[in-house]
């Protein structure tokens, strides 16, 4: 009984009163909008972390990889530019007959 | 067991002396064109990526329609480096198959199907195929409404073939329509049909390549300045260039990750302006270009007959070049490779620009 008069009342002063109309307008949209956050969530599934620290850790592990990916092409590039050395002075070719040193 | 002892418990088994004598002894011919023979290497590079990101993904996975798109966001969203995963298959899945055509045109463009290798065209040519349709059945697992109208255009066209068409599309389909029936069966073929396939294609491909030996392209017979060894020079700089494929591909999957669309309604319209992934624009550019009524006849189904007819005379150039097969120069072939070549560009930055 009580809680029926309070929104009777209420009512009554929506109707009177414009500015306490508009009040209720808007908390009705936000409760609108609120209702629709799930939807919302459904159509754009977040593919990435959205966290600022996450998305910082993620960025500089992808720099460190890259440093990584650089420096082992570094390295096997030198160790080719080695082999391709010794090919050319014809030195990597294996001697017959050779003795074994024990 | 220490190194040593395991390595000599090895040897006293198997030959490992003849393999490396073999390694040793494979010549590779240094030319102009030498680059292109890293393509093939990186495309098993990129397959081994899409296999093992793949058995990862598949732990979680829910192969039915009600769960399937579901089981998706869960692996993006509440999956520790689950949303990496599923990006690191989707562009490694691009980039294997852009890596592919290249491999592809590359292999027609320098005439590297020519007499005694028609067998590796046929493989490779074979791999594409079950690469493309790798592409086609891992999009639809996605069971979002775009994945959804795509296989629906793809199978109906395939369903316009005459005679064999109605049994390939319900073959497909696993019935009348695309329905629930059909995401079981493209994660059939996704998961098992397709990876057998291939693995047996690639080692036969593989086996092949090391019986013929490299290719060298009629042009650049008299131009081979030297021979270098596989083991290790080409080996050294095939790292090298499977390390930059591992880097971009880890860097578009963390700057770009797939989205994922609203889940498939079966009984709703198709949404608009839908266009399928990039390796299928140039069908549907060339699907565009024809009326839907030609004659009296139905359009689509000319198109799809015209289609497949080139497709075929692709796969069967090996066979109609006979003057590449008696190692001669055949501009005539050159000028086909290159208008296949040119077709399939074109038409697809056309598709990607509309």
């Amino acid at each position: 009984m009580f809680k029926s008069t309070t929104i009777h009342k209420k009512m009554l002063n929506c109707l009177c009163c414009p500015y306490a109309y508009i009040k209720t307008l808007i908390f009705f949209l936000i409760m609108l909008f609120l209702g629709d956050i799930p939807l919302l969530a459904q159509e754009n599934v977040e593919v990435f972390p959205s966290a600022p620290y996450d998305r910082f850790i993620i960025y500089q592990a992808l720099v460190l990889f890259w440093i990584g990916i650089i420096g082992l092409i570094v390295i096997i590039k030198m160790k080719l530019k080695e082999i391709e050395r010794i090919q050319d002075m014809g030195i990597d070719k294996e001697e017959k007959d050779i003795p074994f040193l024990d | 067991m220490s190194c040593q002892r395991l390595k000599n418990w090895i040897e006293d088994r198997y030959d490992l002396d003849g393999l490396r004598g073999f390694a040793k002894h494979k010549l590779i011919p240094v030319h102009r064109y030498e680059v292109l023979y890293y393509t093939g290497g990186l495309a098993m590079f990129l397959f081994i990526i899409q296999f093992i990101t793949g058995m990862v993904l598949s732990f979680y996975y829910i192969p039915y329609f009600e769960q399937a798109h579901k089981s998706i966001i869960e692996i993006v969203t509440k999956l520790n480096m689950g949303w990496f995963f599923r990006s690191l298959h989707h562009w490694g899945a691009q980039l294997s198959i852009g890596v592919l055509f290249i491999h592809v045109f590359s292999t027609l463009l320098l005439k590297s199907y020519r007499k005694p290798r028609e067998l590796l065209w046929i493989t490779g040519f074979i791999l594409l195929g079950i690469s493309i349709f790798f592409g086609l059945s891992g999009y639809f697992l996605l069971w979002d409404e775009r994945a959804f109208a795509a296989v629906r255009v793809a199978t109906g066209g395939a369903g316009n073939l005459p005679v064999i068409g109605g049994f390939i599309k319900s073959f497909l389909r696993g019935g009348i329509d695309v329905t629930g029936d059909t995401l079981t069966r493209f994660y059939a073929f996704h998961v098992s049909v397709l990876p057998i396939l291939t693995l047996i294609l690639m080692g036969i491909h593989i086996a092949l390549v090391q019986y013929h030996g490299m290719s060298v392209p009629i042009s650049e017979e008299k131009n081979v300045r030297k021979h270098v060894p596989f083991f290790p020079n080409v080996l050294y700089k095939d790292f090298i260039i499977w390390l930059v494929a591992l880097g971009v591909v880890v860097t578009l999957s963390i700057l770009m990750p797939p989205e994922i669309g609203k889940k498939a309604d079966t009984l709703a319209a198709p949404p608009e302006n839908i266009k399928p992934e990039w390796y299928f624009l140039f069908l549907f550019q060339t699907l565009k270009l024809f009326p839907g009524d030609l004659m009296g006849l139905n359009g689509e189904m000319i198109a799809i007959v015209l289609i497949s007819l080139g497709i075929l005379f692709f796969f069967l150039i090996p066979f109609f070049d006979r003057r590449s097969a008696r190692g001669e120069k055949s501009p005539v072939f050159t000028w086909i490779g290159i208008i296949y070549t040119a077709y399939f560009i074109v038409m697809t930055i056309i598709g990607f620009l509309t």
